[in-house]
């Protein structure tokens, strides 16, 4: 059986003689889920979502060893647009998730970056704000709405490149209760509309929208027993 | 009102301020309050309310566009940050902007360096600091490989090194897990044992719940709420 | 390209990007090239009332406050090395203040303000409009975004050697108590935190947009197209007839000063 998203004895350093940041993580997400993944600061939470998202290793160097398979088919083999369009990712920091001046054009990146049509363009920017709750800022300026509208609508640019499985790495820890709460809303929203989703969190007060919680620990995955 | 009676001196007085960014923006409406030693102030408010804007105005790193900052008794418009500095500590949102030296040890030591403590009891102070903060292992690493929480912490204890008699935290417990923020409250719960005044500006209703012995809300620029938590605690 | 048939397309009226870009480089580049003060100031008024027209504020020209010292500086040394003119203050035999000097000065300051405040042209108009023009006029896309989202981080940039400043200065050093040997080392401090804000910016920012299939391939479709009208045609034949009759004047009128 194909997974989503699937990882076999994945392990990583960033260079041969130091010390391993993963260590054979074997991970599965099913179609629909919501896994949440917490640990603690430096325990490889970050090198995973990277890994999970091909920027290891088409972009950032180091040895990573096993697999990661998106649909069954190896990341190492892929290249990052095709990935892309199979995995998003949100990051923490909203300002270096958003280069444009208008949320439109924000949104508008990716599928133009895919050689999408005009038109579609435009369907695809509707339906991320849509997905987000955002419709009503279209043509304002990201740079007035708050933390949380920010990365809403750093979310609604990576839905434009419609991807089946989302990666949320860290990305409610700069953002006040208001808008962690419109986070998860649209995360069991989106977990409705079928996408598969993977949230790395160091706060547990964000996983009680999380069908299945493990820990990484020292590089290790185990399942989680209310500590960690 | 707070049951902190004029018998003790606040340390810092804000008086009728209000602030204006440059471009025009008015984040700070008209507030009035004070801010004594040996009290765990938080400062909440959603993102936007004006929470760092203050932090920085309570700093003197902003001038208020009118009314009065007063840092132990002196106007904030009337001190160089140099000699702010030597009583008040401030941590920035983002501690890598204030992270300056190329290893660990260096960066708590350059300070004391500048300012003409001997070698040996720079040295002294920054092992108690390391070991404080558990960076003794991380102490000739690069700054800048380190991680968020780590930098974090590097940052807070470049910052006591300066044995500060006031400390203003802009959201200090972001990239911490549970444990370094468990420990971070350790650490400051002992030094307000030990006399200082703290302001800490964060959305962390958790940490805030278990440190703060005053909570100072605001929104729109104004104090909208401000209470005080663990009034026996002080045993007045 | 693609069919600009939607609502994409920018505003009747309204100039297009490459229109305003030609103005500004017009005005910039023949205000490097000219030397007559009187040339000088005329391009800068011209400069002063199309940026007026075209809708931006002078918010830019106030800041010419801050410089006016530097202005007066090089005046003063123009003067006492190129001694030329009548004076006007002087000390002994020393010149502090000629006519010569002071011409050049005005001069120095024309220059300036002419070659930066056409540049407030193109403040209102949005960074993704600017690229779309560049890319329109065969820029390769990765240099246009490249370079539009470096302006556009500047400020960033600008706030976070200010905090780093500000930061030293709180851990209780007192600059002006600092002797000046000392003072050199602690700025070569500085560096670390704005290099290191700098590269870690640069890498969460190009990571975040390969994430989101940027340079997937050597084209890239565009949601905005933006479309040359006629004013657009009068605007860039304008800037031309401009930049050649002005260096004309320039180089052949040898009257005046």
């Amino acid at each position: 059986m194909t997974y989503p998203l699937e990882t076999r004895n994945l392990s990583f350093c960033y260079s041969q003689h130091s010390r391993l940041i993963l260590d054979k993580i074997n991970l599965r997400v099913e179609l629909g889920q919501v896994l949440a993944i917490v640990g603690l600061s430096g325990s490889g939470k970050s090198t995973l979502c990277y890994c999970l998202s091909g920027i290891i290793p088409l972009v950032q160097q180091g040895e990573m060893w096993g697999q990661v398979l998106i649909k069954g088919s190896q990341t190492r083999e892929m290249n990052l647009p095709t990935i892309a369009t199979r995995v998003g990712i949100v990051f923490q920091n909203p300002e270096t998730q958003i280069f444009f001046p208008t949320v439109e054009d924000e949104l508008a990146f990716g599928p133009e970056n895919l050689c999408i049509p005009q038109e579609e363009i435009g369907q695809r920017i509707e339906e991320g704000l849509r997905l987000v709750g955002m419709e009503a800022y279209r043509y304002m300026s990201p740079h007035h709405l708050s933390g949380g509208q920010k990365q809403l609508i750093a979310l609604a640019s990576v839905l434009t490149l419609k991807p089946e499985i989302l990666i949320f790495d860290e990305a409610m820890s700069q953002i006040d209760k208001v808008g962690k709460q419109r986070i998860k809303e649209v995360i069991l929203d989106l977990k409705k509309a079928g996408k598969s989703i993977i949230m790395v969190e160091h706060d547990l007060k964000n996983l009680d929208v999380a069908d299945r919680i493990l820990v990484l620990r020292q590089g290790r995955l185990e399942d989680f027993v209310g500590l960690f | 009102m707070l049951g902190y009676s004029d018998k003790q001196q606040a340390f810092i007085e804000v008086n009728k301020i209000a602030y204006t960014y440059p471009q025009g923006t008015q984040v700070i409406l008209d507030m009035t309050t004070k801010f004594y030693p040996q009290q765990f102030t938080a400062i909440v408010g959603s993102n936007g309310s004006g929470k760092t804007t203050l932090g920085k105005l309570l700093a003197g790193i902003f001038k208020p566009t009118s009314g009065q900052v007063l840092i132990a008794g002196k106007l904030s418009t009337r001190l160089k940050l140099g000699e702010i500095g030597q009583k008040v500590g401030y941590l920035f949102q983002e501690p890598e902007r204030q992270i300056f030296a190329p290893s660990v040890r260096e960066e708590i030591g350059f300070v004391l360096n500048f300012r003409g403590v001997s070698e040996r009891e720079i040295a002294e102070k920054v092992a108690k600091m390391l070991n404080l903060f558990h960076l003794a292992e991380l102490k000739d690493e690069y700054p800048f490989r380190l991680s968020r929480g780590e930098k974090q912490r590097l940052a807070l204890a470049a910052i006591l090194v300066n044995e500060p008699i006031f400390l203003i935290l802009d959201e200090p417990t972001t990239g911490l897990d549970l444990h370094r923020r468990e420990e971070l409250s350790q650490i400051l719960q002992e030094l307000k044992l030990q006399g200082l005044g703290l302001v800490v500006i964060s959305h962390d209703e958790d940490f805030v719940n278990a440190n703060a012995d005053r909570v100072l809300e605001i929104s729109g620029g104004e104090i909208i709420a401000d209470q005080q938590l663990h009034p026996n605690d002080r045993g007045e | 390209m693609q069919t600009s048939s939607s609502t994409q397309t920018i505003e009747e009226n309204e100039l297009d990007p490459r229109s305003k870009l030609c103005i500004v480089f017009a005005l910039s580049s023949v205000a490097v090239f000219v030397q007559k003060i009187w040339l000088l100031a005329l391009i800068l008024m011209l400069g002063m009332v199309l940026t007026y027209l075209l809708g931006e504020n002078l918010h830019l020209f106030k800041r010419f406050g801050r410089i006016i010292w530097l202005f007066v500086g090089i005046a003063v040394i123009q003067s006492i090395f190129t001694p030329e003119g009548i004076p006007l203050i002087a000390i002994g035999k020393i010149r502090l203040l000629t006519v010569g000097g002071l011409e050049k000065g005005v001069c120095f300051l024309l220059r300036i303000m002419a070659i930066i405040v056409p540049a407030s042209i193109m403040i209102s108009t949005g960074t993704r409009e600017i690229i779309q023009g560049l890319v329109q006029w065969k820029v390769p896309y990765e240099i246009a975004f490249m370079v539009s989202l470096a302006i556009r981080f500047l400020p960033l940039l600008s706030e976070e050697i200010k905090d780093t400043f500000i930061a030293i200065q709180l851990r209780g050093i007192e600059l002006d108590k600092i002797p000046l040997g000392k003072r050199l080392r602690m700025y070569s401090y500085l560096f670390m935190p704005v290099l290191s804000g700098v590269i870690l910016k640069a890498r969460e920012l190009s990571t975040a947009m390969e994430t989101r299939a940027f340079r997937a391939f050597p084209r890239r479709t565009s949601y905005r197209v933006l479309k040359l009208q006629n004013q657009d045609y009068l605007v860039m034949g304008m800037s031309l007839c401009f930049v050649i009759v002005v260096l004309t004047i320039n180089f052949y009128y040898k009257g005046g000063f």
